[in-house]
C-alpha cells in the first residue's frame, strides 16, 4: 500500500521524474548496453559461459525474491522447479521445430502449472508449510530425475535413450548459436522477465502483495483475496523459473540429473536472501554470488566448500542484522563510510577545495 | 507384484527407520513448540556428529567414547546455535527462524564437505556392535540395531510425552508453546527453558545421526537431507502432536522400505515423504486450518 501513499502526496503527483530517477534510469541503461555489447568482447569464453549462467540464475533468484520479498513466501525447492522447466524445454526442443521463444513460453507455462499444483495445498496454511513442502519437492524431484533422466534425443514421452552413443546437443536459437550471441540472448530474456516483474510490482498485484506481506488480517479486511494473490505470485515465480530452465537447456547443450541436487535449492535461497529480496538489484547480486563467485574461486583453485560456509554465515547475518540484503547494505555502508571519512579528514578535504 | 516373503525383511528395516524418524520428529516438534524454531539443521548436525565419531573410531578410540562424542558434538552445536541466535531471532516470524537454521545447515554442510571430502571415492561406514547380534522372527533376521532404533523411537516418544505432562520443565515448555510473553511474566526463566529444549533436541539429533549412519549410510548429503522424512511426519502432525508425529514417522519409514521390492516403484521410494505430506495437506480439514491460522495470526 506504500505506492498509494506516495501517490496521495500532491507534490509527487504531476511532477516530472526527479533527478535521482533520471540518474538511475541512465545508470541502468548504460549497464545494460555495457553488458550486451562490451562484455562479450572483453571476457574469455570461460567467463562468457559463466555470465550466461548468471543471466539464467538471476531469473531464478528474481523469482525467489518476488516470493520472499514481496509476498513473504519462501520456496526451498526452486532448483527443482528450474529442473522441471529445463526438462520440459529440452523435451520440446528435441520433439518439435518450434522457434525458441515459443518453447521458452511453453516451458514457462507448463512449469507454472506444476508449481501452482504443488504449492496450492500449502497456500491455505502459513508460510512455513510452503517452505516445507517445497523442500520435500526438491528432494522428490532429485529422485525422479535420477530415474527419468533428461531427454537426450530418444523417443517416447520421456525422450531418453540410455543406449544412445551420439547424443545430439540441445539446440539453440539460430540467431544465437555461438556463446557470445547466446549470452546476449539470455540477457535479453532476463531483462524481459525483470520487466514482467516490474509491471506486476507497479500495478494492482504488487500493491496487494505489499498489503499481504505487512499483515494478512489487515489485507483480508481490505478485501484482498489473499489466496488468489499468493497463488498469482507463486504462478509468476514458477513461470519465470520455467523460462530460466528453458534458457539453461540451450546454454549447456546437455542436461544431467546430477546438475540439480537438493542442496542447490537451499544454497539458492541463501544467496537470494544475501543479495536482498526487496530490490531487483538483489537478484543480480545473488546470481553473481551463486555463479560468478564459484567460477572465480575455481579459477584460483579455492574449494567451493568455503563458499557454502560463507553463504551459510551470510544468511544468518542477513536475517539477524540486515533484512534487505547486500543490495541495500553495501550502498548504505559505503555512504556511512564516506561520511565517516569526510568527518575524519576535514583538512585534506579543505585543501582539495 | 512380488510374493509377500519379499516384503518381510523390509518390514523390519522400515520399522527401524520409522523409529529413528519418530525420535527426530519428536525432537523437532518439542523444539518448535518451545522456541518457535523449526530446526532444519537437524540432519546436518547429526551427520556432523556421526562423521566426528567415525574419525575418532579410526584413531582407535573405544566405541562408547565415539558414540558419546557424536551425541555431545550434536548437542553442543545445537545448544550453541540456540544460545546465540535463539534470543536474536526470538521475536521474528517462525518462517524467518526456520530459514536461519538453513544458514547453520549450509555452514555445517560446507565444513563436512571440506573436512571429510568425498571426492576420493572413499566409502565411510559406521557400524555399531549391535549389528552383529540378533534373532529371527519366522524367516526374518532382525539385528539389535534395528531393535534399538524402533525402541528408541517408542521410548523417546512416550518419555517426552510424560516429561511434558508431569515435570516442571515440561510444563514450562508447554506454557511457552502457548504464549512466550505470558509465561515470562509468570516468572518462568524463559531463556533457561529454551536452552533445555535446544539441548534436548541436539541430543536427539546426535542419537538420530548415529543410528542413521549405521542403518542408511555415513554420507554428509544423505544424512543432511534425511531430515526431510522426519519433516514430513512433523508436517502431517501439523507441528503439534507428538503422537501423530510418531505414527506418521513409522508410516513414512515403513512405506519407504516396503516399496523397495516392487520393481516399478523402487526407484521412486524416496518420494514417499513428499507424497504423504502433500496428501496430508490436501485432506487437512479446512475448518481446522482456519482455526489454526486464527490462533496463530
Amino acid at each position: 500500500m506504500r505506492d498509494t501513499l506516495v501517490r496521495a502526496d500532491p507534490r509527487s503527483v504531476r511532477q516530472k521524474p526527479g533527478r535521482s530517477q533520471l540518474i538511475r534510469a541512465a545508470v541502468v541503461t548504460v549497464l545494460l548496453l555495457f553488458t550486451l555489447f562490451a562484455l562479450p568482447q572483453l571476457l574469455s569464453l570461460y567467463y562468457i559461459d559463466t555470465m550466461t549462467q548468471v543471466a539464467v540464475y538471476s531469473m531464478v533468484t528474481l523469482a525467489l525474491g518476488v516470493l520472499a520479498g514481496r509476498v513473504g513466501l519462501v520456496s526451498l525447492g526452486q532448483v527443482a522447479v528450474l529442473a522441471i522447466g529445463a526438462w520440459v524445454a529440452a523435451r520440446l526442443l528435441f520433439a518439435t521445430t518450434q522457434p525458441y521463444p515459443v518453447i521458452l513460453l511453453e516451458a514457462g507455462l507448463i512449469t507454472m502449472v506444476a508449481g501452482v499444483v504443488t504449492g496450492l495445498p500449502a497456500l491455505r496454511l502459513r508460510g512455513l508449510y510452503l517452505a516445507l513442502i517445497t523442500l520435500m519437492l526438491a528432494g522428490a524431484i532429485t529422485v525422479v530425475l535420477a530415474t527419468v533422466n533428461f531427454p537426450n534425443g530418444g523417443h517416447g514421452f520421456l525422450g531418453y535413450n540410455g543406449s544412445l552413443v551420439h547424443i545430439p546437443p540441445i539446440r539453440r536459437p539460430s540467431i544465437a548459436s555461438n556463446d557470445p550471441a547466446y549470452f546476449r540472448y539470455a540477457v535479453v530474456v532476463a531483462i524481459l522477465m525483470f520487466l514482467l516483474v516490474l509491471a506486476h510490482i507497479k500495478t494492482k498485484p504488487g500493491r496487494a502483495w505489499a498489503a499481504i506481506r505487512q499483515s494478512e488480517p489487515a489485507a483480508l479486511a481490505a478485501g484482498i483475496n489473499i489466496t488468489l494473490y499468493k497463488l498469482w505470485a507463486l504462478a509468476l515465480a514458477s513461470f519465470i523459473t520455467g523460462v530460466a530452465g528453458g534458457v539453461l537447456a540451450g546454454a549447456v547443450h546437455y542436461l544431467y540429473s546430477i546438475g540439480f541436487p537438493t542442496q542447490d535449492s537451499i544454497t539458492l535461497l541463501a544467496v537470494t536472501l544475501m543479495g536482498g529480496v526487496y530490490s531487483m538489484w538483489g537478484a543480480v547480486v545473488a546470481a553473481l554470488l551463486y555463479q560468478f563467485l564459484p567460477a572465480l574461486l575455481n579459477n584460483w583453485g579455492v574449494s567451493a566448500d568455503w563458499l557454502t560456509i560463507l553463504f551459510g554465515l551470510g544468511v544468518l547475518q542477513v536475517l539477524t542484522t540486515a533484512p534487505a540484503g547486500l543490495a541495500d547494505q553495501v550502498p548504505r555502508d559505503l555512504a556511512r563510510l564516506g561520511r565517516l571519512l569526510r568527518r575524519r579528514l576535514p583538512q585534506s578535504q579543505g585543501q582539495t577545495k | 507384484m512380488p510374493p509377500w516373503s519379499d516384503f518381510e525383511p523390509f518390514i523390519v528395516s522400515g520399522l527401524a527407520l520409522g523409529g529413528v524418524y519418530a525420535l527426530s520428529g519428536v525432537g523437532l516438534v518439542v523444539l518448535y513448540r518451545a522456541t518457535g524454531v523449526l530446526y532444519l539443521a537437524f540432519g546436518a548436525v547429526g551427520a556432523m556428529g556421526a562423521l566426528i565419531a567415525w574419525s575418532l573410531g579410526r584413531e582407535n578410540a573405544p566405541g562408547w567414547l565415539t558414540w558419546l562424542v557424536c551425541i555431545a558434538a550434536a548437542a553442543a552445536i545445537t545448544l550453541g546455535y540456540g544460545l546465540i541466535f535463539g534470543p536474536a531471532l526470538a521475536k521474528r516470524d517462525p518462517l524467518v527462524k526456520a530459514v536461519a537454521t538453513i544458514g547453520l545447515t549450509l555452514v555445517l554442510y560446507g565444513l563436512m564437505d571440506l573436512l571429510w571430502t568425498t571426492s576420493g571415492g572413499e566409502v565411510r561406514s559406521l557400524t555399531l556392535p549391535s549389528d552383529n547380534g540378533g534373532f529371527s522372527v519366522g524367516q526374518i533376521q532382525v539385528n539389535w540395531t534395528q531393535v534399538i532404533a524402533l525402541a528408541a523411537g517408542v521410548v523417546l516418544t512416550v518419555g517426552t510425552g510424560l516429561f511434558l505432562r508431569y515435570t516442571k520443565l515440561g510444563t514450562a515448555m508447554r506454557a511457552m508453546a502457548n504464549d512466550r510473553e505470558i509465561t515470562a511474566t509468570l516468572g518462568v526463566p524463559v531463556r533457561r527453558v529454551e536452552a533445555a529444549a535446544w539441548l534436548g533436541c541436539g541430543v536427539l539429533a546426535g542419537i538420530a545421526g548415529l543410528l542413521l549412519a549405521d542403518l542408511v549410510a555415513l554420507d554428509a548429503t544423505t544424512l543432511t537431507f534425511l531430515v526431510i522424512s522426519s519433516l514430513a511426519a512433523v508436517l502431517i502432525a501439523r507441528l503439534r502432536s507428538i503422537t501423530i508425529t510418531f505414527a506418521a514417522a513409522i508410516v513414512v519409514g515403513l512405506l519407504h522400505d516396503l516399496l523397495t521390492p516392487i520393481p516399478s516403484l523402487t526407484n521412486y521410494r524416496d518420494m514417499t515423504p513428499f507424497v504423504l505430506a502433500a496428501a496430508a495437506l490436501l485432506v487437512m480439514p479446512r475448518r481446522q486450518v482456519m482455526a489454526q491460522s486464527r490462533e496463530e495470526a
